[in-house]
């Protein structure tokens, strides 16, 4: 492009094009397979302007935008960097160049605190930060924050999860902004989620550093915001450039107009001879999650398109329909069989280890059910009828369905929807990723589905798909804003009621939670009052719990636990979960107790191996992708054979030195309480305030963010897994001062005891959020629960009772204040 | 070379039986004679590893890291109230003693569907329930099994063990279901993706409290046996089949992540597991080995043949508490 379109230059570009391009791409094609994303696709940009990149959906931003940011190489083409030619723009050249975007699915991990997340991508990867780093972090993290979205009230220092949409969006920018090196910055659909005030501040924030001479490549639907804030626009159509524009010189009509352009699907004649017939489908102000005042209808014998930009309620719709299949739903009535065919076929449609027939069959297994067995003839008959029909590219039905195009996979799908006899058929982007011809197929398939009178509802990210359906939906934002039907069913149409501007929503931006709430609704609450009421509960029912001696004893026997629930919650912070963590400690418990008692220095090199062989577990774990479950259980066989080697019988001895420390005491205070605060500050330190402690906690959250980051992922599982050991050999060196002896067989139940500990202590099972503070309370009000059984004189086998009780409650408690919060 | 790789995807029960007859072998090293008496015997050893064993693989191939931890507290207290119906009605007891497990499996199952609770942690909790039950009732109940079922699960017929034939019986049923009927198709379509299932119009939240039921009442019946054989129900008598039996899950080709499981394959994992056990005792004694060897041995053959059957697999791995997009229709 560049000097071919002289009228497009802008006095400030013209500045700029006397400089040489930051980065030129020219005739890129890249290709999936037989998909052609882009061909013969230009780009050049220059430092300091503002490139507007617009298009259709399905145009080719995306790839393009993954070609520029390094995340993919081109098929073919020639790409510049500095006028230097480059094959693919590798991670040096991103880093030269200071290339950052502000992804439109957000890269965060939402488990970090807003400045952690920061701080993870411009810190050096060295273990410790300056004293006082996080408060600088903080303060850092609130001034980029405020420097670009004035008056955004966004408390740095609360976890991303805790955001609203907006709040991370904004999050979102300043990380791409905080680049040092910034030379190009790309904002995919920046303003999706904000406010037109804050959009305002990000206009004035890209104007500002633009003129610093950093290149913006800002993509968005919003043509109004594009015309406002861009220096050139530059329009993608099927893969290539259909044009460069002033933004002063064009109207938004006449861009919408040349994207709606002259494309057209092979027209299917849209034969009127198929009868339109009763409604199936009829939704009446209809609102739900992401649906405003829907009111749609859809009749027998007829294709209806849902159209409109990416992400605005098309698939909600769909699913709604598909929900409301069995019985009413408030304000949609489906009448009929329904099936829903994904374009996301990975993620909702295919079912991976099976053939194509299995595939194609799985929603009419009834048909082919007879005197309660599956007719395996029949069934192959059905498949077969529709494998020939549909003409897959396999070998035959039997073949794996994963050896399948995109393309032919789409078809299963849409054979599997029709031969379930449904009389509805919803489908959801079908044509994703698939080439010309198969579409063809597809288009054919929905005719004659529509030529036997079924209702067939298409929901298309392209748009030129719209013109095989009889009547045409067009939403934004929620709501249906037009109705197209017979002629005026254009592509022109479709695009043109896209972009049409809704009634501005308010999108106000919810207020954050006060303080207050916040507290009351902390992770700690819960395990500390229970420890301080159990705690309690034995004082009353024996007074002399209070005496130092009691205490001493009370809590003597919860420290082992606690340091087992420690070593637990390091491997939930992973995502993982430690089933042999009762032999390990048994293990341990032998070591201490046989040989570091007889030998400290052979007996300290057995321990560092044992934290050793914990690492190695996390590493196998993570590089072979085991689960965890399984490799931990089967791992306690070798931490149980060890033990028995070493100790076949109970036996050993208390390290005269290990006795003597464990019942001393500091300034009064007993020993066993000392080192329950001890390891709850240390974990504490470690988890939030050591620097490494960000990556630890990030990894169960977001392996793409870490890694991005540029902190190694597997070095991260390790450490988790070794912090693991060294809890589980604490966990061991305390168990034999309460025990004076070595028997593996003992420490079985921790494993249970510190799952549960864990959960109550208020970690979460799915990874990345933990409470270090919550889990030692939790193992101290665990371990109290017995003694207390014991005082009222209870059966102490209540105890097992009582403790999946406690689980039950407390995960019953979390789900409803997780509830009312969701709710507020 | 790619033919014998396909065919071992295709039947995960190669794998098992291979063990079975190298250590069938190897015990005959050992002992110096071939006896086969020494299958029956394991066989039957392995009965509750076998039933525990396919139940799992059941929970498991539902999918979304499902599994059942409390299946050996499900088998102990089954084995109590079995003691303790049967001693009123041979029958029914036995009938009530297995709905019992039936019933613990259906609560696992409400809970993790409609409490939404992951279900590993489900079915930790719920094991303590189960437990606790044992641990407070069991002075209160008869723990003698009654003598005339005794007879029958000791006997044998010729060689094989009627325990033997009602793992065979057992297992045949549990093909059929898994393999020739509709249920079976979408418990698998369920395990391997739950989305596509709820979207492909399987009813998700039954087939999965489904799968949790018949879990459970596998373990009841597990239970009722083994007080029969054990001559008598005891607290702990559950912890001991919890390894094997979840090795033999495993190691029987089902998959982790769910959507793939083979009956031949875990009945035969079950069979192996025990195998090695009286292979390592053998040797044990033969070479007066130190006592640990053999959980040695054990553990690293388990994570072993993980890494080689598990890991081929390359899927996605199952993470506990995933949330599927799509509302559970049923739940509304």
């Amino acid at each position: 492009m560049g000097s071919s379109a002289p009228q497009t230059t802008t006095a400030g570009a013209a500045a700029a094009r006397s400089l040489e391009p930051l980065l030129e791409l020219r005739d890129i094609d890249k290709s999936f397979g037989i998909t052609q994303a882009l061909s013969g696709a230009d780009l050049e940009v220059f430092p300091g302007e503002v490139i507007g990149l617009v298009g259709p959906n399905g145009a080719g931003k995306s790839t393009l935008i993954k070609l520029v940011t390094g995340v993919m190489e081109p098929t073919a083409g020639v790409i510049r960097v500095k006028g230097r030619e480059v094959a693919q723009i590798s991670h040096r050249e991103v880093a030269q160049l200071g290339i950052s975007c502000a992804y439109q699915d957000l890269s965060l991990c939402t488990n970090l605190a807003v400045y952690e997340n920061f701080a993870i991508l411009n810190m050096d990867h060295t273990l410790w930060g300056p004293v006082g780093w996080r408060k600088a972090k903080m303060a850092e993290a609130s001034a980029l924050l405020e420097r670009f979205f004035p008056g955004n009230g966004i408390d740095v220092s609360r976890p991303v999860s805790a955001l609203t949409l907006a709040e991370r969006q904004m999050v979102e920018i300043c990380k791409a902004l905080m680049n040092e090196g910034l030379g190009l910055l790309i904002l995919d659909e920046p303003t999706s989620a904000l406010s037109a005030n804050r959009a305002d501040q990000l206009h004035s924030a890209v104007r500002e550093i633009s003129r610093t001479g950093v290149a913006v490549i800002y993509i968005s639907h919003k043509l109004d915001e594009i015309q406002k804030i861009c220096d050139r626009i530059v329009l993608l159509k099927n893969g290539t450039n259909a044009g460069e524009f002033d933004p002063r010189e064009i109207s938004s009509d006449e861009l919408v107009n040349i994207m709606g352009g002259e494309v057209r699907v092979r027209d299917l004649s849209r034969d009127r001879t198929s009868m339109v017939g009763a409604s199936l489908v009829s939704a009446h102000e209809l609102n739900s999650a992401g649906l405003t005042d829907i009111s749609v209808e859809v009749k027998s014998g007829e294709i209806v398109g849902i159209s409109g930009l990416v992400g605005s309620g098309q698939t909600a719709l769909l699913k709604a329909i598909f929900g409301a299949r069995q019985g009413r739903k408030q304000g949609l009535v489906v009448n009929g069989q329904v099936a829903y065919v994904s374009g996301d076929r990975a993620g909702e449609g295919v079912f991976p280890l099976w053939s194509i027939l299995d595939n194609i069959m799985v929603s009419s297994l009834r048909s082919v059910t007879r005197l309660g067995l599956l007719n395996r003839v029949k069934s192959r008959g059905v498949a077969q009828h529709w494998f020939d029909r549909l003409r897959f590219r396999a070998e035959n039905v039997d073949s794996p369905i994963t050896s399948l195009s995109g393309g032919n996979q789409q078809k299963a799908l849409i054979a599997r929807g029709l031969a379930s006899g449904a009389d509805i058929l919803l489908l959801n982007d079908p044509t994703a990723g698939v080439d010309i011809e198969t579409k063809q197929e597809i288009y054919t398939l929905l005719a004659e589905a529509k030529a036997a009178g079924k209702a067939v509802v298409l929901h298309s990210t392209e748009d030129v798909e719209m013109e095989i359906c009889d009547r045409v939906y067009v939403m934004r934002e929620g709501r249906v804003t037009a109705e197209l039907a017979g002629e005026d069913v254009t592509v022109q149409n479709v695009v043109r009621a896209s972009f049409a501007e809704v009634d501005q929503v308010d999108q106000q931006e919810k207020a954050a939670p006060s303080r207050l709430a916040g507290l009351l609704h902390s992770r700690l609450v819960l395990p500390v009052a229970a420890m301080v009421i159990i705690f309690a509960l034995n004082a009353i029912v024996n007074p002399n719990v209070l005496s130092l001696s009691s205490t001493r004893l009370l809590l003597s026997t919860a420290v082992p636990l606690v340091f087992a629930a420690l070593g637990q919650m390091f491997i939930v912070a992973a995502g993982d979960i430690d089933m042999g963590n009762g032999y390990s400690i048994g293990l341990t418990n032998v070591l201490v107790a046989v040989i570091l008692s007889q030998n400290f220095l052979v007996g300290l090199v057995s321990l560092v191996l044992f934290i050793g062989a914990y690492a190695a577990m996390g590493a196998l774990i993570h590089l072979r992708r085991l689960p965890a479950i399984v490799v931990t259980l089967g791992a306690q066989f070798i931490w149980l054979g060890i033990a028995l080697i070493i100790a076949p019988v109970p036996g050993g001895s208390s390290p005269k030195w290990l006795s003597s420390f464990y019942n001393s005491g500091l300034l009064y205070i007993p020993m066993p309480a000392v080192l329950c605060i001890a390891v709850a500050a240390v974990t504490w330190f470690v988890i939030f305030r050591w620097k490494y402690g960000m990556v630890l906690r990030g990894i169960g959250n977001n392996q793409d963010a870490i890694e991005r980051s540029g902190w190694s992922y597997l070095v991260g599982k390790m450490v988790n897994y070794a912090l693991a050991g060294l809890m589980v050999v604490f966990a061991g060196l305390f168990f034999t001062a309460v025990t004076y002896a070595a028997d593996v067989n003992t420490s079985v139940a921790f494993c249970m005891m510190s799952i549960a500990t864990v959960i109550v202590g208020g970690c979460e099972m799915a990874g990345g959020v933990v409470e270090p503070i919550g889990v030692v309370a939790a193992g101290i009000a665990m371990s109290l629960i017995t003694s207390l059984l014991i005082f009222v004189q209870v059966d102490s086998n209540l105890q097992v009772a009582v403790t999946g009780l406690i689980i039950i409650g407390v995960l019953a408690a979390r789900m409803l204040t997780r509830r009312k919060a969701s709710v507020a | 070379m790619n033919r014998v790789a396909e065919f071992a995807r295709r039947h995960p029960a190669i794998w098992p039986i291979l063990g079975c007859l190298v250590f069938f072998v190897l015990i005959g090293g050992l002992t110096g004679s071939i006896d086969p008496t020494v299958v029956f015997t394991a066989a039957r050893l392995a009965t509750f590893a076998a039933l525990l064993g396919l139940a799992q693989m059941i929970v498991v191939t539902s999918g979304d890291g499902a599994i059942d931890l409390s299946q050996v507290y499900v088998l102990t207290l089954c084995a109590y109230a079995s003691t303790t119906l049967m001693d009123i009605n041979p029958v029914l007891g036995f009938i009530a003693a297995v709905l019992i497990g039936g019933l613990a499996g259906l609560l696992n199952g409400l809970i993790n569907i409609y409490l939404k609770v992951p279900a590993m942690v489900t079915t930790l909790a719920t094991g303590y329930l189960y437990f606790s039950v044992v641990l407070v009732g069991s002075s209160h109940m008869k723990v003698l099994p009654q003598q005339d079922f005794v007879t029958l699960v000791t006997g044998s017929v010729g060689p094989v063990s009627n325990q033997t034939i009602l793992v065979a019986v057992v297992a045949l049923i549990l093909a059929v279901v898994l393999y020739r009927t509709s249920y079976g198709k979408q418990l698998h379509a369920v395990g391997q993706n739950r989305t596509a299932a709820s979207l492909a119009g399987i009813p998700t939240p039954r087939v999965v409290i489904t799968a949790f039921v018949t879990g459970g009442l596998l373990s009841g019946l597990a239970g009722v046996v083994a007080a029969a054989v054990m001559g008598g129900a005891f607290q702990d008598m559950g912890l001991a089949y919890f390894l094997p039996s979840v090795a033999a899950t495993f190691v029987g080709g089902t998959a982790a992540s769910g959507g793939r499981s083979s009956v031949l394959g875990v009945a035969f994992g079950a069979l192996m597991m025990t195998l090695m056990s009286s292979f390592l005792n053998t040797a044990e004694n033969t070479f007066d080995l130190v006592s640990g060897i053999k959980q040695l041995i054990m553990g690293a053959f388990l994570v072993l043949i993980l890494f080689v059957s598990v890991a081929g697999t390359k899927r996605r791995r199952g993470r506990v508490g995933t949330v599927s997009t799509l509302k559970p229709s049923a739940a509304s």
